[in-house]
């Protein structure tokens, strides 16, 4: 499984576009701060510091092109058999490519991050340590990464589910990131839907507020799920997101 | 010579079409197995089953006694393939390719004994995108050997190389089959098969209705001699007076031999006693393809 996993990322980040990819994210993570530092009344620094700098949002872009293309592609270059004719089998390959995911979703975190502690302490005077309501600044901020995760994790296994379905890498890509928006256009939806069909708030959508959840208690309210209750249901569908996924792995045909 | 390929009774259906009916052989060990039939009769599914890629609907394979299976890969461990075409990343070199498939046991020296062998040494650190049929092909076929597998199985390895790198894959396979690593190969270039092949199996709609060693193969239906003369017509004259059965292929007499007699010596002897000027004598073997239509043929017939 080692092996299978280091092959992975051998190929991830042999791809030049991974590389380009993360020096967008940096750039636009250090372009916020100097548009902050000469504008500070456009955002508030605790604002840009929960959000990466927006870096955030680009790391589940890039996770959601990474995961769409990691079953596509090979099946588009023909090298699913290469994979699958060694002493492998197909749960090991597609264990690893679902391992690599997560592992390639936890190093961009960690690159956003480390950026975002550099930029918060050099381009203002943010202080981790300061205790805002209940929480230090630094709880506050892992709980949103934490909260991010878990949403992460959800969307990711609906497009690994979506890219073992297609044949070619760009589709597999397109589909997954117009299916993020989608997925936030119809969650949005069917949060208003709660309130009148109260079994509505065990579908999947509901599970994606699991984030703004886990950062503010209230939410509670709209899904009309206690937070631990969130965190389970976000994980179980993630994991029968990845159940479904691997059986559709396991019927392509090679 | 023990048996390191075995293919047992192998049934195999796609929906109600049964492609695969009871197909029986096996591989020895430094033995190169060619796999021999018309499109569609079966080729690349046999070698996707032996390679544990597809489910089988009867019999089984094992390879040096290990059963592979759609779930039993173990046995696949010291096997190397290239199935239908070579799988390519585009964005990785051919470098990284083998670098990213060869085992970490001598890799850097595994991996620049098949660049140099294939004559890949001028492009091998190209992106992949960039490469041209046949090189993509020589990275299919790199890949396959890279790792000195006990078992090669090559579909179709000569599609697109020039003859300069159908003769290095050739030399290859001679050297790796001398060094006790067996092949089975399919190819429809039969000329170059019969080069390269000890024994052969013909596969017709999905029946293996030949297998037997090249050899063998070579001497089916006898040998037979076109033998030149300075005079045709009293060379024709000669045979007919000592009662030897020959044809006439141009200006050329054939005889077919025929050992319990000696029909050549015969021939040869009337010649001589005629005074008939003979200029060359000539063997003549039945070559793969010879062979590998008569028995589709003759398959066809009894269909």
């Amino acid at each position: 499984m080692g092996t299978l996993i280091k092959q992975e990322f051998y190929k991830l980040f042999h791809k030049t576009g991974t590389w380009i990819a993360i020096g967008i994210m940096v750039g636009l993570q250090i372009a916020f701060a100097i548009i902050r530092m000469a504008n500070p009344d456009l955002f508030t620094l605790g604002d840009l510091v929960t959000s990466d700098f927006m870096g955030g949002g680009l790391v589940i872009f890039l996770a959601v092109a990474a995961t769409a293309s990691i079953v596509a592609q090979e099946f588009q270059f023909g090298t699913m058999k290469q994979l699958l004719y060694r002493k492998y089998y197909r749960s090991q390959v597609f264990v690893s490519k679902v391992i690599t995911m997560v592992l390639y979703l936890v190093f961009l975190q960690v690159i956003a991050t480390a950026v975002t502690v550099v930029l918060s302490v050099t381009t203002g005077k943010y202080d981790w340590l300061k205790v805002v309501g209940k929480h230090a600044n630094w709880e506050t901020y892992s709980i949103s990464v934490i909260g991010f995760f878990l949403v992460s994790l959800l969307l990711l296994s609906v497009v690994l589910l979506l890219s073992t379905l297609l044949k070619s890498n760009a589709a597999a890509v397109a589909t997954g990131i117009v299916g993020y928006f989608l997925m936030y256009i119809a969650s949005g939806i069917l949060i208003a839907l709660i309130a009148k069909w109260e079994f509505v708030k065990w579908s999947p959508f509901t599970f994606l507020m699991v984030g703004s959840q886990l950062s503010s208690e209230s939410v509670s309210k709209v899904t009309q799920l206690s937070t631990p209750v969130m965190v389970i249901g976000s994980l179980a569908y993630t994991a029968l997101f990845t159940v479904i996924a691997y059986l559709s792995f396991r019927k392509r045909s090679v | 010579m023990s048996t390191v390929l075995t293919v047992d009774h192998l049934d195999k259906s796609f929906g109600s079409k049964q492609v695969l009916h009871g197909v029986d052989f096996f591989v020895e060990e430094g033995h190169v197995a060619g796999l021999v039939g018309p499109n569609g009769a079966g080729k690349s599914t046999i070698m996707k089953a032996i390679l544990g890629l597809i489910p089988v609907n009867g019999g089984g394979v094992e390879i040096t006694g290990q059963k592979v299976s759609i779930t039993s890969h173990q046995a696949l461990r010291k096997v190397g393939a290239l199935i239908e075409y070579p799988g390519i990343y585009p964005f990785l070199t051919g470098q990284q390719h083998l670098e990213l498939f060869a085992d970490k046991h001598n890799k850097a020296a595994n991996i620049k004994e098949i660049v140099d062998a294939l004559g890949m040494g001028t492009y091998i650190n190209r992106k992949a995108k960039l490469y041209s049929l046949g090189m993509k092909q020589k990275l299919g076929i790199a890949q396959a050997l890279v790792n000195q597998p006990k078992l090669v199985i090559l579909d179709e390895p000569m599609n697109g190389l020039d003859p300069q790198a159908v003769k290095d894959l050739r030399d290859i396979i001679r050297k790796m089959a001398a060094n006790g690593t067996s092949f089975l190969i399919s190819s429809h270039i039969l000329s170059e098969l019969e080069k390269v092949a000890d024994d052969v199996l013909i596969l017709n709609h999905g029946h293996i209705v030949r297998e037997t060693g090249m050899a063998e193969l070579a001497h089916d239906g006898g040998v037979t001699y076109e033998i030149t003369t300075g005079n045709l017509d009293q060379a024709k004259a000669a045979l007919a007076t000592a009662n030897v059965a020959f044809t006439q292929n141009g200006m050329n007499l054939v005889i077919k031999d025929n050992e319990e007699v000696g029909t050549l010596n015969q021939a040869l002897y009337a010649l001589v006693q005629h005074g008939v000027a003979i200029t060359a004598v000539d063997q003549k073997t039945r070559d793969l393809e010879a062979s590998f239509l008569d028995m589709v043929q003759k398959d066809k017939k009894e269909a």
